[in-house]
């Protein structure tokens, strides 16, 4: 994949190989990819659903057998119930509205660590490469070294600072959150081509036209790759923060249900939280797709 | 790193001038706890940190949490590796559509919260090293397993193909040709492996263990030593440096082929 020269003339093997699309898709055969996703071969309606429904199949099937296997005896109960256990388990919180102040508290402390340190990471990642380059230089080793700190083992000194409250959980996500945003900041201000800036400041635009025109859009792919990150890393934080010193919250639901030994909240808790973290994530790509209008779409398979 | 610019002379300050600011984070480090009150009970400045750091070297205890926190990681490291890279060939080669169905269950199931199954692991296999090592492999297989489907998957198969039209027997091609061209991606998933393996590891030690470093760091909160804990961290953030470092070096002696070496 790094060869070029391969690359080019694999392309053009394809080109050369698929005829011409003169029928509607849907009845034409589909070419089997050489490489990447499995296609599924066949005619018709029929199989272009499969083709849809075919990356759903694997996650029924896991509940399929989720749901089977403690029933038939094949694992302890105990320690695997079913999903239809855990999701009976969520009904009830739910009624007790419980379910939703956990989920609402860790949503709450997440956001508000994360948009603090956008708040900062970005502003201050801006000044720093665009105002202080030379300072950047010079900085950088140095906030590398602290980036690389192993958030965790930061946490007994978070606590000893702050005491075992909201702030100690806000410090950690905070400080977990601050180094991707303010490294990807610096690294997308960078990485705008001068050549653009030449141009604008040719044409008379004064400081804060070049900043909101050419700057800020050069720069934003890569800022919002650095919040994913961030996003990513806080929530993983949280959870942990939430595990060892909290009394609400999705990390404090599973520690109680651990200690007390209610094994299906525990499962609840972690579902709930996987897919919190997949909807935050997605909420970004959201909010990306929707400010970055320009970037094109590098699908992966 | 470029690997057009000369290196600049020794005695130029540019080349030294990043390294000055390290240096200028640790003056103001040891003078901060000067300035007094809080400050001086909760930070220990470095020259104490050293020397806690000498002591604790010199009574070779340190070496004891060090061998144990290492052995835990690699232990569980290696067993996800040798499950997860046989594993990811299958996958990425010969069983396509069982990866694709099978693909997004496991991404769901890489994405669960390590955290939120530590209990269960804890549950499961006891507070022993088990449990730990169950921790450990559960976090490194994700990356591991991911990155060796996309590398096997990424192969181009021009290369097979033209090995094959040579007349190469399978060992060979499996050799000379798959392995090195789904390296980097294995290579990718070893190195993001290992790093959240490390992180794990510390944390999972802080929540349960006896001995090892993030025990270490823990304990050293609760009884309100400052200068161990501020010691253990520095040692975790060392060893975490030179995994690091250790994977980097590695990818340039296996993988130097690479035209576009990432460090």
């Amino acid at each position: 994949m790094e060869n070029a020269g391969i690359e080019g003339s694999r392309e053009f093997l394809l080109v050369r190989e698929e005829p011409l699309r003169s029928t509607p898709p849907v009845l034409a055969q589909p070419v089997a990819l050489a490489s990447g996703t499995a296609r599924v071969r066949g005619y018709g309606l029929l199989s272009l659903l499969n083709d849809r429904l075919i990356d759903y199949y694997g996650m029924v099937l896991l509940l399929v057998l989720w749901e089977a296997a403690p029933r038939l005896g094949w694992i302890d109960t105990q320690f695997f119930p079913p999903p239809s256990l855990i999701a009976r388990e969520g009904a009830k919180l739910v009624a007790s509205g419980e379910l939703l102040v956990h989920i609402g508290v860790s949503l709450q402390r997440t956001l508000q660590g994360l948009a603090c340190a956008i708040s900062l990471a970005v502003p201050l990642g801006f000044i720093m490469a665009g105002w202080f380059p030379r300072l950047t230089k010079f900085l950088t080793p140095l906030l590398r070294l602290l980036g690389q700190i192993n958030a965790f083992s930061l946490f007994p000194l978070f606590v000893l600072f702050f005491g075992i409250g909201e702030l100690a959980k806000f410090s950690i996500i905070f400080w977990s959150c601050l180094w991707p945003v303010l490294f990807t900041t610096i690294a997308g201000v960078k990485q705008v081509e001068p050549l653009l800036i030449k141009v604008s400041r040719s044409m008379g635009s004064g400081r804060l036209t070049v900043f909101l025109k050419v700057l800020l859009p050069g720069a934003l792919p890569s800022i919002f790759t650095g919040i994913r990150v961030g996003a990513n890393v806080a929530f993983l934080m949280l959870i942990a923060a939430e595990m060892i010193g909290a009394s609400t919250g999705l990390g404090w639901l599973i520690h109680n249900s651990s200690v007390n030994y209610v094994i299906p909240r525990l499962y609840l808790a972690a579902v709930l939280i996987a897919l919190l973290g997949m909807s935050l994530n997605y909420l970004i790509h959201w909010v990306e797709s929707r400010v970055v209008t320009w970037k094109q779409e590098v699908s992966v398979a | 790193m470029s690997q057009n610019s000369p290196k600049l002379p020794f005695w130029a300050v540019d080349r030294w001038i990043d390294k000055l600011s390290i240096l200028l984070f640790f003056g103001v480090w040891e003078l901060l706890p000067k300035a007094g009150g809080l400050l001086e009970t909760f930070i220990a400045p470095p020259s104490v940190v050293v020397r806690t750091l000498g002591d604790l070297l010199e009574s070779g205890e340190i070496f004891g949490h060090i061998g144990v926190s290492l052995g835990r990681a690699a232990s569980g490291f290696t067993a996800a590796a040798s499950i997860a890279i046989p594993l990811g060939f299958l996958l990425g080669s010969s069983f396509r559509t069982f990866e694709r169905v099978v693909n997004p269950p496991l991404r769901f199931l890489g994405q669960v919260n390590p955290f939120s199954l530590f209990p269960l692991f804890i549950l499961l296999f006891g507070i022993g090293e088990l449990s730990k090592g169950a921790m450990i492999f559960w976090v490194c297989i994700w990356p591991i397993l991911f990155n060796t489907i996309n590398g096997v998957k990424g192969i181009d198969p021009l290369l097979v193909k033209s090995a094959r039209s040579m007349g190469t027997g399978i060992v060979t091609l499996f050799f000379k040709v798959i392995l090195p061209a789904a390296a980097p991606g294995i290579f990718n998933g070893l190195k993001m492996g290992s790093g959240t393996a490390f992180f794990m590891l510390i944390a999972a030690e802080m929540i349960g263990a006896s001995r090892g470093l993030g025990w270490l760091v823990w304990n050293a909160q609760t009884n309100f030593q400052i200068p161990q804990m501020f010691a253990a961290t520095v040692v975790i953030s060392v060893l975490g440096l030179l995994l690091q470092n250790l994977f980097t070096l590695l990818e340039r002696l296996l993988l130097g082929w690479r035209e576009n070496a990432v460090h």
